[in-house]
């Protein structure tokens, strides 16, 4: 029977070096126990090649004999279905969240409802405009007036300025986002080039690969994105429709402009907030301080001063960012008029004005200045609500995806300190069975035909 | 399958808790249950018009007490204006007697002269440095002392506003009510004068008489008119009141917080807090490297 004397210390050597092997990647497991993105390897091992013991004769033998064992390979542990949802919920969540902090921002400005928002400073015009009409031939009321007609006008003007603020910081915002766009897709592309030179010779890079998988992750919270996985790993990954890695090769910056498909994302929550969600309230804004502008004017210029003389402009300006108080009416406020007949005692035109707070305005849609103001501020507290409900929402579920992901990929260190007892214990079994031959073989060479010496 | 547990999955969800927290937290030190419109949209534009009713109830409530005010200085003055025309008629019931001489119904005179002052004088009270008997000129003084009873005023009525669309009409037109040099209560005054100066003992015992009479009833109806808008001043300040305590309570009931239910709040999401974090500390403690040795 032509079999190596030495072929079972072969077979428990490779039981040795695979246990020693399969340890080594236990202890890698748990030193990246924490590390970010990290998926979980095995060391997958297979018995070696059996070996068909050649008879004189066949088939009297038993059969095969096994060799041993050998690792395989080392297998990432990760479920590609997961990391689809995952990244689905994530794109959401990255939309919402970019607009719900773009919006508080505003929200904070807004200061409502509060004893200082715009709201307080149209009552204590209305309520100007009254006292004035109480007293049409008191100057120190008319002050009064014309010092709150100002602070309203500031602070038309100082929500107009935040919102304009608000707009540049989200513009600014969505230019370094698309730098890290394009800072992720040149390090995925640099990531591939590697992972498919490694996976050319056979190997597999599965560090590589969870870096690359890291990176990804996060380039869902940008924009929606579409993952093509192709042969050799190689990766197509396009952003809002604009291809931002293609294999291995080197890809242009793309720009804003270049993705024209944009669902979801931060870049698609920043873009709405500046182009669609900030021009409305200005809108709204601007419409509300020209009807103001407009309608005063309107009555201003058609009653008269304390001196008998009809009245000029009462606002300055065209829109919220530029309406101001006739400075002439600050220095004299005897020139407010007040009077719908130059008659002093007369305060038809002020009535007129403290009447407006009532009128339906066509220009507003059929509200008054105070209900459109008010809607205003509704629309805006919905949207924040809407924006805050999405993100908590869309937090939970990629919350509740990403502890699935961790089920699947993430370390257990129960689990490594289990293995590495298995392991250990199969290392000093495998050194035992070295051993137990190497005493078979020691009787053989030592002792073997030493009778009688 | 049952999930594996691994090492970063010890999401506790402590955010959650914590921003509950800060937001119950920002109740109680605010007092308010709506601090920002995204916090209940619906409610922060109903506190926004509410806030609006009740500022202008407020306003409405000045402008009637400023009415009021008006009101009481144009009483006082025809208070004053009746006693005098009182004694005026009794005045010309004495100088229309036979018995009186010229000299004493020179003196008679002289003291209906000095009552058409004191007349004059009521005309041109003021209230807040405004001549509440001129119209709308109310800058302008409506009689001159002295011979000269010219009304220097107009005859426009003021109005002010109580109530969204409710205006009155404030002001007495004391062209009116105590005439001018040409007709009404000045104009009989100074006939009087005349014919006491001139012994018409015949024209003060009739004509003049009347005359008088029928002035006195112009005041006193003038007064009447008065009243009757101060009752109604008194009604609207009454009714602008209990709108604005109904206001300001519903206002209240939206925006404030109901600090009983948010301290209990309070109280249990620090409990949860306290728990999560026992939880927490519970499960990071054991793991099999307790239970093997070497």
């Amino acid at each position: 029977m032509p079999l190596s004397t030495f072929l079972g210390l072969e077979t428990t050597l490779r039981g040795i070096l695979a246990q020693q092997l399969a340890l080594d990647v236990t202890g890698h497991n748990i030193a990246n126990a924490n590390t970010i993105g990290y998926s979980r390897q095995t060391a997958v091992m297979a018995p070696t090649d059996a070996y068909t013991v050649p008879g004189v004769t066949r088939p009297p033998q038993a059969g095969q004999l096994g060799t041993g064992v050998d690792v395989q390979s080392y297998q990432r542990m990760r479920d590609e279905f997961l990391d689809i949802q995952y990244r689905a919920q994530s794109m959401r969540q990255g939309s919402a969240q970019a607009a719900q902090d773009g919006l508080r921002q505003i929200e904070v400005a807004f200061n409502e409802p509060s004893d200082n928002g715009l709201n307080s400073q149209l009552q204590s015009y209305w309520a100007s405009w009254h006292d004035v009409s109480n007293a049409p031939e008191n100057l120190a009321t008319r002050q009064a007036l014309a010092q709150n007609a100002a602070s309203l006008a500031n602070g038309f003007q100082s929500l107009a300025t935040q919102l304009q603020t608000v707009q540049t910081q989200v513009g600014q915002n969505v230019n370094d986002t698309i730098s890290q766009v394009n800072a992720i897709g040149s390090q995925i592309t640099q990531l591939t080039a590697a992972i498919t030179a490694d996976e050319v010779t056979g190997d597999k890079p599965n560090d590589l690969l969870d870096e690359r998988d890291v990176l990804i992750d996060q380039l869902s919270k940008l924009g929606n994105i579409s993952v093509t996985v192709g042969a050799l790993d190689t990766i197509d990954i396009t952003i809002g429709g604009a291809t931002l890695v293609s294999g291995g090769a080197p890809q242009a910056a793309i720009a804003e402009a270049d993705m024209t498909s944009l669902t979801s994302g931060k870049l698609n929550g920043l873009i709405g907030l500046r182009d669609t969600t900030i021009p409305g309230y200005q809108t709204s804004l601007n419409n509300l301080a020209s009807t103001l502008i407009t309608q005063t004017n309107a009555v201003h210029m058609g009653g008269f001063d304390l001196a008998g003389n009809l009245g000029g402009a009462f606002f300055n300006g065209t829109d919220a960012a530029t309406i101001s108080v006739n400075a002439a009416l600050l220095t004299t406020p005897a020139l407010i008029a007040a009077s719908a007949n130059g008659q002093p005692g007369n305060a038809g035109n002020a009535l007129a004005m403290a009447d407006m707070q009532q009128v339906a305005q066509a220009g507003l849609g059929g509200a008054t200045i105070d209900t459109a103001y008010s809607q205003l501020v509704t629309q805006l507290g919905s949207d924040v609500r809407d924006a805050t409900q999405t993100t908590d929402n869309a937090n939970i579920l990629s919350g509740s995806l990403d502890d699935k992901r961790q089920s699947v990929s993430g370390v257990s260190l129960d689990e490594e300190m289990t293995n590495l007892v298995k392991f250990q214990r199969g290392y000093q079994a495998s050194s035992r069975a070295l051993s137990a031959m190497d005493d078979m073989i020691d009787q053989l060479i030592n002792r073997t035909g030493r009778v009688g010496l | 399958m049952s999930a594996r547990i691994t090492q970063n999955m010890l999401s506790l969800d402590l955010h959650n808790v914590t921003d509950k927290l800060s937001r119950t937290q920002r109740k109680i030190s605010s007092g308010k249950e709506l601090t920002a419109p995204s916090d209940d949209p619906f409610a922060a534009s109903q506190a926004l018009m509410l806030r609006q009713n009740v500022a202008l109830d407020q306003q409405y409530q000045r402008n009637v007490a400023e009415a009021q005010s008006w009101q009481s200085v144009t009483d006082t003055a025809l208070s004053n204006v009746t006693d005098a025309v009182l004694r005026v008629r009794d005045l010309v019931v004495q100088g229309a007697s036979d018995t009186l001489g010229p000299q004493g119904r020179q003196a008679i005179a002289n003291e209906v002269t000095q009552l058409i002052d004191s007349v004059k004088s009521a005309g041109n009270s003021q209230y807040a440095g405004r001549y509440v008997f001129s119209g709308s000129a109310t800058l302008t003084q409506p009689y001159q002392l002295g011979a000269n009873d010219a009304y220097g005023g107009n005859a426009e009525v003021v109005k002010r506003e109580i109530g969204p669309g409710v205006q009155v009409d404030l002001n007495t037109v004391g062209q009116s009510t105590f005439g001018d040099d040409t007709s009404g209560l000045l104009k009989t005054l100074r006939d009087i004068v005349t014919d006491l100066n001139s012994g018409n003992t015949a024209a003060l015992g009739n004509a003049d008489l009347k005359a008088i009479d029928v002035a006195h009833d112009a005041v006193v109806n003038c007064r009447s008119v008065v009243g009757a808008l101060s009752n109604r001043l008194d009604s609207a300040m009454s009714r602008l009141q209990q709108l604005q305590d109904a206001s300001a309570k519903q206002l209240s009931d939206t925006e404030d917080a109901d600090m009983a239910k948010t301290l209990v709040d309070f109280s249990t999401q620090q409990a949860v807090y306290q728990s999560a974090l026992r939880a927490g500390a519970n499960i990071i403690q054991p793991s099999l490297m307790d239970f093997l040795s070497g």
